[in-house]
């Protein structure tokens, strides 16, 4: 690379100081006449003028969201930290974006959900398959099941045909029911919103859940039959609710909407949340938070936030 | 490569045997994966072959090595920092927002010249210059964000522009 002369410097310089006096909107109808004279002065000045307002258009021409989250994001001395924290995990969105540009097929569609995404499926027989964040399906609609490859789902099927759940755990039968199922790698939680389910788990005999019943299934079999309250809204609504929870947990299940990284003083893990929060607009959960809890929020980026005890909370 | 004719002479070849393993090695003790250490390295040492240095007169062939190859190593981590800031935006955003597939690629490969370009410059500097070009705030607004003069702001702006043309240059 060949390093500019002191006069290209100093012209550049130039043009860079008439450009900020320019955008300030500080210039008097003496400045413009000067800034002028000295673009016609010489034609370097005017090249130099002209590639700055090249570099404006640059920037202009990006989304603004998009470019400002990619570039205004923790700075490179950060290098060492975000070394360790992306060793790890730099070739799963890159392996996510690839999935999301594969074209569904017809007969075996794959969907998927980003982390913060919801997304509802209308399928051809009517029912209605929604996905819930960080999740992924596969569809087969040809012997109508559904593979839950991870993450949480729901089901509505008002039909009498019956579409099979397929999990790591077990299988879960719905017909003229409406079904949730949320797995992870120790198990899978399903819950009975409507009608009435048949479930084989892995090992011992099948079952059949009703309406407000909810079950674990793992590996070694099925937990007990428990009620829970079907009419309280969830995440099929885009709410978060909580009674009288511990900050730990809410916070860990927030954090599942969430990109990047969210962590807290152990200290908060107990405090009590009660609320209804909607889940579209996760910072302003946070903020929701802080402004009922002893808490602060620092953000280093929306992606890296941290929640401390608030230091003058009596 | 044969180097039948100058027997005394360092060459390429001589430099890629003796040096390949010991650079690949010290670069992947600072990255987690095996592969991008052998990518940089083979980067590290294609560089050498792009750059004018006669190799014949390379005197400390590992100083050099490990110049070019912590700057690549920089670069790297810089690039992916971004990556992944970008995937994670893209991934927040309502799908009928986001670009097509066809252009996210694209974009990416757009904001990583641009993140190259604005390297270097100080946090505050580079802040002031995002926000201005990208949410069009005033410098008034951009002064009130950062808490500091309009006087400073002006300051801020002219050393980005001239930092970016500069390297434009």
């Amino acid at each position: 690379m060949n390093s500019p002369t002191a006069d290209a410097r100093q012209v550049v310089r130039a043009a860079a100081q008439w450009l900020a006096l320019l955008e300030s909107g500080q210039a008097n109808e003496q400045d413009r006449a000067n800034l002028q004279r000295w673009r016609d002065s010489c034609a370097t000045h005017e090249h130099a003028w002209q590639k700055a307002q090249a570099l404006r258009q640059r920037f202009a021409d990006l989304p603004s969201a998009l470019a400002l989250k990619s570039l205004d994001r923790p700075e490179p001395g950060r290098r060492v930290v975000l070394k360790r924290a992306l060793g790890a995990v730099a070739l799963v969105p890159a392996a996510w974006l690839i999935s999301r540009q594969l074209p569904l097929e017809v007969w075996r569609a794959d969907l998927h959900t980003a982390t913060g995404e919801r997304k509802k499926v209308q399928l051809a027989d009517g029912s209605s398959l929604q996905l819930n964040t960080a999740s992924a399906v596969d569809v087969d609609v040809q012997s109508r099941r559904l593979k839950l490859i991870e993450g949480e789902l729901s089901l509505n099927v008002p039909g009498a045909s019956p579409l099979t759940i397929q999990t790591r755990f077990g299988q879960v039968i719905v017909s003229q029911s409406e079904v949730c199922v949320r797995q992870d790698t120790r198990g899978c939680r399903v819950s009975v919103y409507n009608g009435v389910v048949q479930l084989q788990p892995l090992q011992g005999p099948a079952l059949t859940l009703r309406s407000g019943q909810q079950i674990n299934l793992q590996a070694s079999g099925a937990g007990a039959i428990l009620p829970f309250d079907a009419l309280m809204p969830g995440w099929r609504e885009g709410v978060l609710m909580a009674k009288d929870q511990p900050l730990g947990d809410f916070l860990r299940e927030l954090g599942t909407y969430r990109p990047g990284v969210l962590r807290w003083e152990p200290e908060l893990e107990a405090l009590r949340v009660t609320g209804s929060f909607r889940l579209d607009d996760t910072d302003r959960v946070l903020a929701l938070l802080a402004a009922s809890l002893p808490l602060e929020v620092h953000s280093r980026t929306r992606y890296w936030v941290t929640l401390l005890p608030r230091k003058n909370s009596v | 490569m044969s180097d039948a004719a100058m027997p005394k002479e360092q060459t390429f070849h001589d430099l890629y045997r003796d040096h390949r393993g010991w650079l690949e090695s010290w670069l992947s003790r600072r990255l987690s994966n095996g592969c991008d250490a052998a990518d940089l390295s083979q980067d590290t040492f294609l560089r050498l072959l792009a750059s004018s240095q006669r190799i014949a007169d390379l005197q400390e062939p590992r100083a050099y090595l490990l110049t070019v190859g912590k700057r690549l190593l920089s670069n790297f981590y810089q690039r992916r920092s971004l990556e992944q800031a970008y995937l994670a935006a893209l991934a927040a955003m309502p799908e009928d927002c986001a670009p097509s597939p066809e252009t996210r690629w694209l974009l990416l490969e757009t904001l990583q010249a641009l993140d190259e370009l604005l390297d270097g410059l100080p946090r505050a500097v580079r802040r002031a210059f995002l926000w201005s070009q990208l949410e069009g705030l005033t410098y008034q607004q951009i002064a009130e964000r950062l808490q500091v003069s309009e006087r400073t702001i002006k300051r801020y702006m002219a050393q980005a522009y001239e930092h970016c043309l500069l390297v434009d240059l």
